[in-house]
């Protein structure tokens, strides 16, 4: 096989080749309860990175994601008492309402989307500190349990993110591979004026992707504030530059276009495995950020597919 | 039209105009912002961030871009105070040592994040995220998660001595201001970054070595982060691992407000001087005005999009991305 065809292949293998790097130091690490329970633990940057996929994938960027799952922490801990099982499709709403703010700005008033998701993360960090009155909140555990409890238990030795997680990604991917949608947005990160040249209502797909990584923001602050059981302003950060790095290391490059969602699911895996991998190296705390990132520096130089990447800014 | 009120003067000065108005806005609100006290307060925020967006201009006129200044300005930061203390603990005694040391290691920092992006062609957004991590990743290994203190009280000037209301500190940002515009106007670097930024094609068309120039934007920008470095230690007295911590966004913010274009090519370093300038004054302007903080970093988000709108020549761009 030349290695042409053998580069899209080039993300799966380096995970696997990590997997095998760390099980051969401890093979206690391969047991597939701690693969399942690791896969579990990831599952909030996972759903997060998968919104943050379809920014990326149009060739932008969506860097409200973390605020906005602080927001939805907030929301679904103030609201989980008198809305019950209904709060959850008020955050799905109030992160898909926001992302399409974001797509607004960008495509209509023309602000570059790095600078556009920003201010709505600043207006959604706000809106996250009034509601919350600037405390740390807590649900009330009978409720959640009785309303979104079967989200996080396990079912035999599986985690239940991972259900959720495997229904986000089959329903992205759907979005992607078997929607008009999806046909669209890969001809935007494509090439946009070739896009809209061919009478593709550019902006509206654009908005439209912007709102699904708000959605799915909204989504992973859901489950992050089920699992911690309360919401706090602050209390997703730290998410959004491993939730970027998740897409990137997974082959979706930021000139957008290329990859996908499956890409990400890889991605977050390979993340998921250097941060795990630290552990089993007996790499100190105070060396593992340094450490992650010559990693990651590796990771990314393996993954990329450069044949696609016309220049590389 | 035509003439002195050319679209295209107005966009040139429209960043500048924007400035004003917030000024205006400010003022009418509480009077007490117009005084040279709070301008000075205005100023000494800004200076550390200044050089930061200097830098990132650099990077940015070439259509590329530079996330790594958390991570530089942390470790270099942390670097200078250790290396103010071992060389004496006060500048006369040879802790000024400490400053063109670690000038060159932003450089070589710098150098290395160009190196990373150019040779393994992997796209600078990522290149310089991985190597701001192991550059905070460094400050946190070296500092052990501790405070790294310089009690100098003639290093400390760069703060407590004022000249006309204004820190040293002050004078030294429009110092190396001055340096970064002589840079983009009058040397071929300068020139190179625009050519790169205004179509890499061309520019590589007509025989420049784009890679060279690449990695020595990279440097340049390692250095006036360097810079910001030591500006941030003269203004705190004590560096840490999170030093650097909020200015990767905020500087990029900044740049795109003062009218610099994210795909390249537009823009130069007065544009990040006015940009860097009306992020700082709507900081100041929201506390002075007494909002409260939680609306704080909203107002900021909405009033910078208002400003980008107003500020940049968009119809410039092909896509908006």
């Amino acid at each position: 096989m030349d290695f042409q065809r053998f580069k899209p292949h080039l993300p799966w293998i380096t995970l696997l080749v990590l997997i095998a790097l760390v099980g051969v130091v401890d093979d206690t690490f391969l047991r597939p309860a701690n693969l399942l329970s690791l896969a579990g633990d990831i599952v909030p940057l996972f759903i997060m990175a998968l919104g943050l996929t379809f920014a990326i994938y149009i060739g932008g960027i969506d860097l409200s994601a973390q605020s906005m799952a602080n927001l939805i922490t907030v929301v679904a801990s103030v609201y989980l008492a008198s809305m019950g099982a209904w709060v959850a499709l008020l955050c799905v709403i109030v992160g898909f309402g926001l992302g399409m703010i974001s797509g607004y700005v960008t495509t209509r008033l023309l602000v570059p989307s790095f600078i556009s998701t920003l201010a709505v993360g600043g207006v959604a960090f706000s809106l996250a500190q009034y509601l919350s009155g600037q405390r740390a909140l807590n649900m009330d555990a009978m409720q959640r349990d009785a309303v979104f409890g079967w989200m996080i238990g396990k079912t035999g030795m599986i985690p239940n993110e991972l259900f959720i997680a495997a229904g986000l990604l089959a329903i992205t991917l759907f979005i992607e591979r078997r929607t008009t949608l999806g046909r669209a947005l890969k001809a935007v990160g494509a090439g946009e004026p070739a896009a809209a040249a061919s009478g593709l209502n550019v902006a509206r797909y654009k908005i439209l992707a912007f709102a699904i990584s708000g959605a799915l923001a909204a989504i992973a602050g859901l489950l992050f504030s089920v699992k911690l059981s309360g919401g706090a302003p602050t209390i997703a950060n730290g998410f959004l530059l491993p939730a970027i790095v998740a897409v990137l290391v997974g082959g979706t490059p930021l000139t957008g276009g290329v990859g996908g969602v499956l890409n990400t699911a890889i991605g977050t895996l390979i993340v998921a495995v250097i941060r795990a991998s630290m552990l089993y190296f007996d790499i100190q705390a105070t060396q593992q950020q340094m450490v992650f990132g010559l990693v990651l520096i590796g990771a990314i130089a393996l993954t990329i597919d450069r044949a696609k990447l016309r220049i590389v800014k | 039209m035509t003439g002195r009120f050319s679209r295209e003067a107005v966009i040139r000065w429209a960043p500048l105009l924007v400035l004003i108005a917030l000024v205006i806005l400010f003022t009418a609100i509480n009077p007490q912002f117009f005084s040279l006290r709070n301008f000075a307060r205005i100023t000494i925020s800004s200076a550390p961030a200044l050089m930061v967006a200097v830098g990132v201009t650099f990077i940015i006129l070439m259509g590329s871009i530079d996330l790594s200044m958390e991570g530089v300005i942390s470790l270099t930061a942390v670097l200078f105070c250790m290396a103010f203390v071992r060389f004496g603990g006060n500048l006369a005694a040879g802790g000024w040592l400490a400053m063109p040391l670690i000038l060159a290691l932003g450089a070589g920092i710098g150098f290395v994040n160009g190196l990373i992006h150019v040779r393994l062609r992997i796209p600078s957004f990522m290149a310089s995220l991985a190597m701001g991590f192991v550059g905070t990743g460094a400050a946190v290994l070296l500092t052990g998660g501790d405070i790294v203190k310089v009690d100098d009280d003639v290093f400390r000037g760069l703060l407590t001595y004022r000249v006309l209301g204004f820190p040293l500190m002050v004078y030294v940002a429009v110092v190396f201001l001055g340096l970064g515009w002589f840079l983009q106007t009058r040397t071929t670097l300068g020139r190179n970054f625009y050519a790169v930024g205004g179509g890499e094609d061309l520019a590589h068309a007509s025989g420049l070595n784009v890679r060279r120039v690449r990695i020595a934007g990279f440097t340049l920008a390692g250095v006036f982060y360097a810079v910001a470095a030591i500006l941030q230690v003269a203004k705190l007295g004590q560096a840490e691992s999170v030093t650097g911590a909020n200015f990767m966004f905020i500087s990029i913010t900044s740049v795109v407000v003062g009218g610099v274009a994210l795909w390249g090519g537009v823009g130069g370093v007065w544009n990040a001087l006015v940009g860097v300038l009306i992020v700082n004054t709507i900081n100041n302007g929201m506390v002075v005005i007494g909002l409260p903080d939680y609306v704080q970093d909203g107002m900021l988000g909405l009033l910078v999009i208002v400003a980008v709108v107003l500020s940049t020549d968009r119809r410039a761009a092909i896509v908006v991305k």
